[in-house]
């Protein structure tokens, strides 16, 4: 039936990622490398958690539930997104133990987390490809960098899985030189991609802004897609030809004017807004695209210089994507929720407004420490300073944790005066078997 | 077999305040209900015009008034181009409803405002009267709803995609 569009499973989604980075936060303060040592097993170990646990699942999640709302096709084969969210959860166990096993132990694990961790994201890539390809896609402002993010997850996927068997010697082994080339195509290829084109329609949407476009978007796109073939040819020459030299720093100054030229992009959509005071998960934004101008001004530095590279990907990875993704996440959550229980009474009663699901203050105290937290590991990172990253791991875990709690309580309708709740609250984060009773 | 609803727009008082015409038909047309057609009324016969409505599904039939105008009766392709298309999911029955009874403009409102609107006018009205509305993209999340209170819509997006137009015939239900 055409308009059955409320994903139902993208609650899951959200709360399994959640727990990857409550998990990895609390692993991270006790047993955080020092500065320098992240490729080392336990290091890997927290990149992968917060990569493809939290941040990948999130990203997972957020498209199954606005790529059918934004391209206005519903998605094909809806019933495969638990089962992609249950493989990439257990892939990714399996990866994080397998990366411990290399400090001692074995790495049997490690050669077996390919298989759920690539079956789940392909079911995934099936889904999402299947709505982004009959749409056209290619010829969206949106959809374009969308496409190429799957592209490059695949690639990262590869060349990641190739490397985890490379201790086996098989024929699917790939050389560790593809390091930097799978750093580059997992966070600015496929999370930075991705979160960039869901983030145009979003921001437009949220900020009550013309859906801009146009030229600016197809200069970005074109950047992106030369920021792509240059880590694409890295990853092909890994092991087989040595890269040239300027390859690496050609690809990271791509990445950076892809930075550029969306942060231009999304201040013009700023400054076009209809919405006089944007709300909470927009404000908090700002912060974020500040940390996404750092990790893109280091970004060239560290293909020269290694030393810059953990502190480049921390800026990435945990002030840019994670700040922004869970700005996000609260306003999703909240209007998901509205929808889910006030929708069937529109009409009929007096409602409470989206927003007093939220306790902005909570929700801007708890984002407010979160980014001091990225800014405190950024520069532990930078200064090689062992203490002040466990700190900002500690900083970072009670964010999330206020953060968490926050979710809980627009789960929860806790916000609103007691009159004002439905008697039957919705599951916390698993689908209602029955939508309504009608 | 009932008449599609007909939108008047006479341009002679335009001319004759020295206005160019065409951007407010084209302004007409974007705006016109899924299915409705525009009877257009001018002092010259408009033949620039029946290209480029053709472009965006519409056939002409052309008559001279008694008193010298021009009437021009645009009535939607029985087959539209793809773009004119109806959204899936629309009630291809649209055009022989009954003239709206009410129209929205919602375009500048957060979701989920649009949603609310919509389905608060239509608790008002009485069944089977019909409500058009004009929004910025697809609500997508008000579809479900209206086919669980049993209302019927057709829809479908502008020729440049920057707005979604819907007719919406409430249902029976209580
Ligand atoms: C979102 C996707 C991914 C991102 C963002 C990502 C990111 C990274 C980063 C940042 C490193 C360097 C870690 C450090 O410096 O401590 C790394 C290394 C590595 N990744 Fe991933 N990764 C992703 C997916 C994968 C997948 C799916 C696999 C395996 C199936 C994988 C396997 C590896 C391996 C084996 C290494 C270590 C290579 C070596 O040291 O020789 N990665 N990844």
């Amino acid at each position: 039936m055409p308009g059955k569009h409320l994903a139902r499973w993208t609650l899951s989604w959200f709360a399994s990622a959640l727990s990857f980075l409550l998990a990895a936060l609390a692993l991270a303060v006790p047993f955080a490398p020092a500065p320098g040592a992240w490729l080392e097993g336990r290091g890997l170990a927290l990149v992968h958690l917060l990569a493809l646990g939290w941040l990948s699942q999130m990203m997972i999640g957020a498209s199954l539930q606005f790529l059918p709302v934004l391209l206005a096709r519903p998605l094909p084969w809806p019933w495969l997104s638990p089962l992609s969210l249950a493989l990439t959860g257990v892939g990714t166990i399996l990866l994080a133990l397998g990366f411990i096993g290399l400090e001692g132990g074995g790495t049997g694990l490690l050669a077996l987390a390919p298989l759920p961790l690539g079956a789940g994201l392909g079911l995934f890539l099936l889904m999402a490809g299947g709505t982004l390809l009959p749409a056209g896609g290619w010829r969206d402002d949106a959809g374009r960098p969308v496409l190429l993010a799957l592209a490059a997850l695949i690639l990262t996927f590869a060349s990641g899985g190739g490397m985890a068997l490379a201790g086996t010697g098989g024929p699917v082994a790939i050389s560790p030189e593809a390091l930097p080339f799978h750093v580059g195509l997992g966070v600015a290829g496929w999370l930075g991609l991705a979160t960039a084109g869901v983030s145009y329609r979003l921001f437009a949407m949220f900020l009550i802004a013309p859906d801009g476009g146009g030229r600016l978007r197809r200069i970005t796109a074109g950047a992106a897609l030369c920021l792509t073939g240059l880590l694409t040819l890295g990853l092909g020459l890994a092991g087989h030809w040595p890269a040239p030299g300027w390859l690496l720093p050609a690809a990271m100054i791509c990445a950076s004017v892809t930075a550029g030229l969306y942060i231009a992009d999304i201040a013009q959509v700023w400054r076009s807004r209809r919405r006089a005071r944007p709300e909470v998960n927009m404000r908090m934004t700002r912060p974020a695209l500040a940390f996404l101008a750092l990790a893109a001004l280091l970004a060239p530095v560290a293909a020269i210089d290694g030393r810059f590279a953990e502190a480049a990907v921390f800026a990435a990875l945990v002030g840019w994507l994670s700040g922004l993704t869970l700005a996000q996440m609260v306003k999703i959550t909240s209007f998901l929720t509205w929808i889910q229980v006030f929708s069937p009474r529109i009409g009929k009663q007096k409602l409470p407004q989206v927003h007093e699901l939220v306790d902005d203050a909570a929700c801007r105290r708890w984002l407010g420490l979160w980014f001091a937290g990225a800014a405190l590991g950024t520069a532990a990172l930078l200064a090689e300073h062992a203490q002040g990253l466990r700190l900002a791991f500690a900083v970072l875990l009670v964010a999330a944790l206020g953060i968490a709690r926050e979710v809980r309580a627009i789960r929860r309708l806790a916000h609103l005066s007691f009159a004002a709740r439905p008697p039957v609250l919705p599951p916390l984060f698993l689908p209602q078997l029955r939508m309504d009773p009608t | 077999m009932s008449q599609p609803p007909t939108h008047d727009l006479d341009v002679r008082p335009l001319l004759a305040a020295g206005e160019q015409p065409f951007d407010r038909i084209l302004e007409t047309v974007s705006a016109l209900p899924p299915g409705a057609a525009l009877r257009l009324i001018a002092p010259f016969e408009p033949a620039p015009l029946y290209n480029v409505l053709a472009r965006k599904g519409f056939d002409h039939r052309t008559s001279q008034r008694g008193d010298g105008d021009w009437e021009v009766l645009f009535t939607p392709k029985a087959h539209p181009p793809p773009e004119a298309g109806l959204a899936p999911g629309s009630n291809p029955e649209a055009m022989f409803w009954p003239e709206p009874a009410q129209s929205l403009d919602l375009t500048g409102l957060a979701p989920p405002e649009p949603m609310v609107r919509i389905l608060g006018a239509l608790e008002e009205m009485v069944p089977g009267a019909v409500l058009f509305a004009l929004l910025e993209r697809e609500p997508m999340f008000l579809f479900p709803e209206l086919s669980a209170r049993g209302h019927e819509w057709a829809g479908n997006h502008a020729a440049d995609r920057a707005s979604y137009r819907i007719l919406i015939r409430r249902g029976h239900g209580e």
